[in-house]
Parts: C-alpha cells; structure tokens; sequence
C-alpha cells in the first residue's frame, strides 16, 4: 500500500476511490414492488427497535436484559457472534476469486468483502451495548493488555481484520488487484485467527465441561464457511433477483457442491461431539449434551442449517440453485440457532450447586429468555446490516469489473 | 509480603450467617444482595421421612478460592483481575469492562456484578479494609460463632492456618480442574 499511495499521495489516493454520488433522493428511490416495500418497512422497524432497545439500555444498563450471574451471556453475545462468524465466512468466499486466483469466484469478491465489512460493523454495533463499558476497553485493551485472554486476541484481531477489509475492498474498487490479494490474505489469515479465538473464548473455559477444550476453535472456521456460502446465495439471488445469469449459475453450482462437503463434515463433527460428550457420563458433560438432545433450538439449528440444504445439494447434485437459494434463508435462521445454543448450553449447568437460602431449591438448569431491549437490540444489528448493504450497492459497484 | 489463604471447618458451620452480614458491613456490601462475596450452601438431608439420612446434611461456607492459577484473571481482557503481593485475587474497577469472560469462567461462580459500579465484584480477604489497615484477620473470621474460618499466611510456618493444614486432613473444591484453590476444607 506505501508504494502505491507514495505514487499518487495518500489525499489523491483516497479523492479517487471510485463511488457513485448519491443523496437520499437516490437511496428512496427503489423499485416500489411490494417485495421491496415489505423488505423497506421491515429494516426500518428494525432500526427502530435498534433505538428503543439501546434507550432501554441506557437508561438501566444490563437490569434491561435477562442476563444474571448463573447466565451472565446472553442473545447480544450469540448475535455478535452470528455477525462475525458470518463475516469471516463472507471473507473466505471473497478470498476464493481474488486472493487464491480462482476465477470464477471473482464475480463475487467485491460484494463478499464488503458483506464482511457490513456485518462485523453489526457484530460491533451490538456487542458494544453488551459490554458494559466499551470506552473502558478501548483504553485498557491498549494500556494493559491480557495477553492470556482469547477475548483480548479476538477483539485486537477482528479490529484488524477489519482494517485489512477495508483497504483491501479500497484496492478492490481501484482494481487493483494485487495490493487487493496482499491486503486480503493478509486479512483472511488475521480473521481466521481471530475467529479460531472467537472459538478459544468457549474452549478455555475449564469449569464448563462441555466447551472445553479443541471442538469450538475448529468447529467456528467450519460454520463459518457453511455461513458465508449460505449469504452468498442470498445476496447473489437478491442481486439477480433468482434470474441467475449463466456464470452465477456456475458458480453458485459449485459453491453448493463445496457447502454439501462442508455440512456433512459438520455433521460428522456435531456426531462425534454428542457421543464423546455423552459416553461414559461424565457428570456436568453427559447430561448437558442429553438436555441439548432434548432442546428444539438444537434441532432447529440441525434441521434448518444441515439436514435441509444437505438434501437439497445431495438431490440435486448442487444445481438447485433457487430451492438453495430459500434453504440459504432458512440456513441462515439455523445458524442463528446455532450461535445461539452454543452460547446458552454453554452456561446450563450451574456452577454452585447448593441452595443458599431457606425454602428455595437447589439449583438444577439455568434458564434464560432473552428480555425485550435484548432481542430489539439484536433485531437492530440485523436492520443495521441491511442498511449498510444496501446503502453499498447505491455508493459502489460490488460486481466484478470486466477485464 | 504473605501468601494468604484460609482454612474452613466446614463441619463446625451452624448457618447462622453471621460471615455474611459481617462481610457486608467491613466491606459495604449491598444489603440483601443474594450470595454476594460469601455465602453458605447447604446440603439437603438426603432420603425420605423416616428413613432419612441425618449426616448428609451439611453446610458449606464459600466463596472466592483465591487460586494460585486463576481462571478469571487468565482470561481477563484488561488484567483488571489480578494477583496482589499477597497473593490476592483482586478487582481494579477502573479497569473492568464488564465482559462478564470471569463470570463464566470462574468454577466456583464466586463472581458478581456491583450494581453499583456496575464492574463485577468479588471477595477479597478484606483487603480494602481490615487488611489495609494493617490487621491480619477478616471480618467473616473474626465474627464466626464456631470457629470455622482461620485465616493466615500460608507460607508462614508458625501460623495457626499452617498448623492446621499440617495436622488435619483437607480437601479443596474442584481441586482437579488445576486452579490451585487457597481455601482449605478440614475434614
């Protein structure tokens, strides 16, 4: 980047990021079909309930959530991480065409790359209400660092990460696509990190038997690549509006071949994970995993992220793009899920066993719901993420450039 | 410099409470805050009436172990838990985030929120208060009816705690997990 913004003087480099000049006027004007009202409404409502949830927040701070000491995580942390996990899954997908050079991946790069930037600004925008004092971190993340904590690595490194997407997209628009493959591998290798740290934030946890230890390090880059095929989908169905033209079909065809490999590993994965979790019964493991058995939210996660876009790709040999296009949706709705459980059933089990106070019963599962401002805020990031894409499609051109 | 710990025994314990109140007057605790820094658990009476089993029933006071190996300042972002000169595991609300990572990751759950600072808090030997002041006992210690909680300098050898743990049997809680607890169960 030196090089190239020593050659043109980093103002010049930055007045010539190509962009399309829009107002408001241009960002109201879309096609008034009912599809895109009904999508309008929705993000708009969204949005709202973004600002009402974080008035809540601020006005009682975390007694505005359903969190406690038993469960002290709650739906904020499984969005954010559902935002991350989806883009460094959005990062990999963008890496295929123009970091590791596979061409018909190219088309989608640029809207890959800036997908990731969108959602981990959703992911900060909504842990940033969940962490009790954000400004607090910023200082002290620098000035005393804990160099043994996955949280500490994974926040320095997403914030990273991000700055490498950004220059890397900059490059992208410029097309300039070898400061573009050094910025992004650059930036594929710290996310992956950061989000094997993600994972490492759940497998240190000695006291919690059924986390710990090497299962969620791997198991997040693996969903993390399921996700960003699945929002690759998305975001080309919506682009084409499901009239895929003859490379989209290509690559969406062999984009699905890759997801249908991908998921019977997680399968495989998720398999072996319940049965070592369960043989033996190993006390606070074992009948944690049995309760996860009998939980609808794993099998939500099983039936909707695995067994449905598996059968689809399994039947149609990765073709059915249209039908891979709605299971993508649903897909997306079971990695929600997924997130979700793993954050929840992490904390099911209570530490203390004992009842501390008269004519109350001993502790046996925690239970969690997510309050209202919780579920606003997290209904906020997803209208925040939408916005910000939307808003990308008006200011760049994210299809691939001809050669 | 000590290296502080404390003995419980644990069998001497009437549940009068009286560690809790204590507690929450030397280092003003939230009053009617629920197992805030210190708290008696309690062991149902196992088996049905007649035949129930009078000896399971126990309690248990707890509260921070004060590990060598600590969970919670492992994996804290900011190193605002840390370890003191005396070995204390401590709290420096200045610097605490409240990403809630030691709630978690502490196997005894001996963490809380303040709702007052809203940073998460934890027993700390009295180490603002009775220990500042230059006095080698805590106030849960001291108030004990029965005697249950010795306090001292674990590497001191003359030390009625180094002599207790010398002569009695001890265990401590989920010892296998590698955190080297500093409180000690006499059996």
């Amino acid at each position: 980047m030196a090089e190239a913004v020593k050659k043109q003087g980093i103002k010049e480099f930055i007045t010539s990021i190509p962009y399309n000049k829009i107002g408001l006027k241009d960002l109201m004007s879309f096609e008034k079909t009912p599809r895109n009202i009904i999508i309008a409404v929705i993000t708009f409502a969204f949005l709202v309930s973004f600002a009402v949830g974080v008035a809540l927040y601020l006005m009682h701070g975390h007694h505005s959530y359903n969190v406690t000491r038993e469960h002290p995580w709650g739906l904020l942390i499984a969005v954010y991480i559902f935002f991350v996990v989806s883009s460094t899954g959005l990062c990999i997908v963008g890496s295929l065409g123009d970091v590791f050079g596979y061409k018909e991946y190219e088309m989608i790069s640029k809207r890959a790359i800036f997908g990731s930037i969108v959602t981990i600004i959703a992911g900060f925008a909504v842990i940033a209400f969940e962490i009790g004092h954000p400004v607090t971190m910023l200082i002290y993340n620098v000035l005393t660092p804990g160099f043994t904590s996955a949280i500490w690595w994974m926040g320095t490194l997403y914030g990273l990460y991000l700055t490498f997407m950004i220059i890397e997209f900059v490059f992208l628009l410029k097309h300039d696509m070898r400061m573009a493959r050094i910025f992004g591998l650059t930036g594929l290798l710290v996310g992956l990190a950061a989000h094997s740290n993600l994972g490492g934030v759940f497998g240190f946890l000695n006291a919690r038997t059924i986390s710990n230890g090497v299962f969620y390090p791997t198991y997040f880059i693996l969903t993390a690549f399921i996700t960003g095929i699945f929002i690759a989908f998305i975001m080309m169905g919506i682009r084409y509006r499901l009239s895929f033209p003859e490379n989209a079909k290509k690559m969406l065809t062999n984009l699905a071949k890759i997801q249908g490999l991908l998921i019977a590993i997680l399968i495989f994965f998720v398999t072996w994970k319940m049965l070592t979790d369960i043989y033996g019964g190993m006390p606070n493991r074992s009948e944690v995993a049995l309760h996860i058995l009998g939980s609808w939210t794993f099998w939500a996660e099983v039936v909707l992220a695995m067994a449905i876009p598996l059968l689809i790709i399994l039947k149609s040999k990765g073709s059915a793009i249209h039908a891979m296009f709605w299971a993508s949706l649903g897909g997306m709705v079971g990695v929600f899920f997924m997130r979700y459980n793993l954050v929840h059933d992490t904390q099911l089990k209570p530490l203390q066993m004992m009842k501390v106070r008269e004519y109350q019963l001993a502790p046996e599962w925690v239970h969690y719901f997510p309050s209202a401002a919780e579920i606003m805020i997290s209904l906020g990031g997803l209208g925040l993420c939408i916005l910000l894409y939307y808003v990308g499609t008006k200011l760049f051109n994210l299809d691939a450039e001809t050669h | 410099m000590a290296r502080y710990g404390m003995a419980l025994d644990y069998k001497n314990c009437i549940n009068c409470k009286a560690c809790e109140v204590a507690c929450k007057e030397e280092n003003g605790i939230l009053m009617g805050a629920d197992k805030h820094r210190i708290w008696v658990g309690v062991k149902e009476i196992k088996g049905e009436y007649p035949l129930l089993d009078i000896v399971s029933s126990s309690f248990e006071p707890s509260q921070c172990q004060h590990c060598e190996s600590a969970p919670c300042q492992e994996v804290c972002p900011t190193n605002a838990t840390y370890y003191d000169e005396n070995g204390v595991v401590r709290v420096d609300p200045d610097k605490c985030i409240l990403c809630s990572y030691c709630m978690n990751a502490c196997p005894y759950d001996a963490r809380y929120v303040d709702d007052r600072t809203m940073t998460v808090d934890k027993c700390n030997f009295c180490s603002d208060t009775r220990l500042a002041r230059g006095e080698t006992t805590t106030a849960c210690q001291a108030t004990c009816p029965t005697k249950v909680r010795t306090f001292g300098d674990l590497d001191d050898p003359e030390s009625e705690i180094s002599v207790l743990l010398r002569t009695r049997e001890h265990f401590s809680l989920k010892s296998h997990l590698g955190t080297k607890p500093k409180l000690f169960y006499l059996t």
